[in-house]
């Protein structure tokens, strides 16, 4: 895996990273900016429970950029580190992970990396913590994290140090 | 997958239609910087890795683009700079960057219609 940029910045004066090289592409930069807003702004699935997911993907693809990153929405819901640690490889067994939040997990597990990890408990599970309109948004989460994951690892824009980095949560331009 | 539109994500936000309508304009925008030709080729390779259907593309791609879009779904970390770079010769670097979206978003894609998601958010 790559830490050197790949593709160089769009941005006179800035280094490569995922929006300065995203610039090359205005209208994407544009519609994904806002789709990504439009994501975290919704309430229909609970902040903390995207975060979940998120770090899960982070742990799963290796992006070490988005596994440093913390929206403050997720931690204004009470997602602290000590629970955070636990979305790793044995989460079942947590017992600072909610119920809800293991579905989640295993979920992200089946759409990330294996379907078959999606059997008929688990599915019983997702369905019975989420509704069917939560499952769509936590969907495109997945399918949103999944593919950002991976365009900044081929893109060769995985920092070579990045400490725990606390950021605003996305928000639609006229609320930031 | 048979659709160029649409596909298993905007499927599954049929109820909500305002991000439903983000999600397309954003894969819209994803699909007009590369070309529907093209899409449909990078579509078919990472079809193919998946084993879902996906229509036969029309036309020709650049191989060496292909086999770098069927790296894309379980082999992403080992893509080499040599490899990026002989593909980054071939595109540019702005047609790299949507080619980059556009088979990271296509590999997801082909992931949620495995799970069913449309399905399950119905």
């Amino acid at each position: 895996m790559s830490t050197t940029p790949r593709v160089s910045s769009a941005i006179a004066g800035e280094p490569a990273h995922f929006g300065s090289v995203l610039a090359h592409q205005p209208a994407i930069a544009s519609a994904f900016t806002d789709l990504y807003a439009a994501f975290w702004s919704s309430d229909v699935l609970a902040a903390r429970l995207k975060e979940v997911a998120r770090m899960r993907n982070a742990r799963v693809t290796e992006c070490g950029f988005c596994r440093n990153v913390r929206f403050d929405k997720a931690l204004g819901e009470g997602l602290g580190e000590e629970i955070v640690d636990d979305i790793d490889w044995g989460y079942e067994t947590s017992d600072k992970l909610s119920d809800a939040e293991k579905a989640v997990l295993k979920f992200t597990d089946a759409l990330i990396h294996d379907p078959e990890l999606l059997t008929g408990d688990a599915q019983a599970a997702l369905k019975r913590h989420l509704s069917p309109e939560q499952i769509a948004e936590l969907g495109l989460g997945l399918t949103l994290f999944l593919a950002l994951a991976k365009a900044l690892i081929t893109m060769g824009l995985e920092p070579e140090v990045m400490g725990r980095t606390v950021l605003p949560t996305p928000a639609p331009a006229e609320m930031a | 997958m048979s659709e160029t539109k649409s596909g298993p994500v905007t499927a599954a936000l049929a109820g909500s239609p305002a991000l439903g309508a983000k999600f397309e304009a954003f894969r819209s925008a994803a699909h007009d910087a590369l070309g529907e030709e093209m899409v449909a080729h990078i579509r078919r390779a990472i079809s193919e890795v998946h084993g879902v259907d996906a229509p036969v593309p029309m036309g020709e791609a650049p191989e060496i683009m292909l086999a770098y879009a069927r790296r894309m779904p379980f082999e992403h970390t080992a893509i080499t700079d040599e490899e990026a770079a002989a593909v980054l010769a071939e595109l540019g670097e702005e047609k790299f960057v949507a080619f980059s979206v556009v088979a990271a978003l296509f590999d997801a894609e082909c992931r949620a219609e495995k799970v069913d998601l449309a399905g399950l958010s119905s």
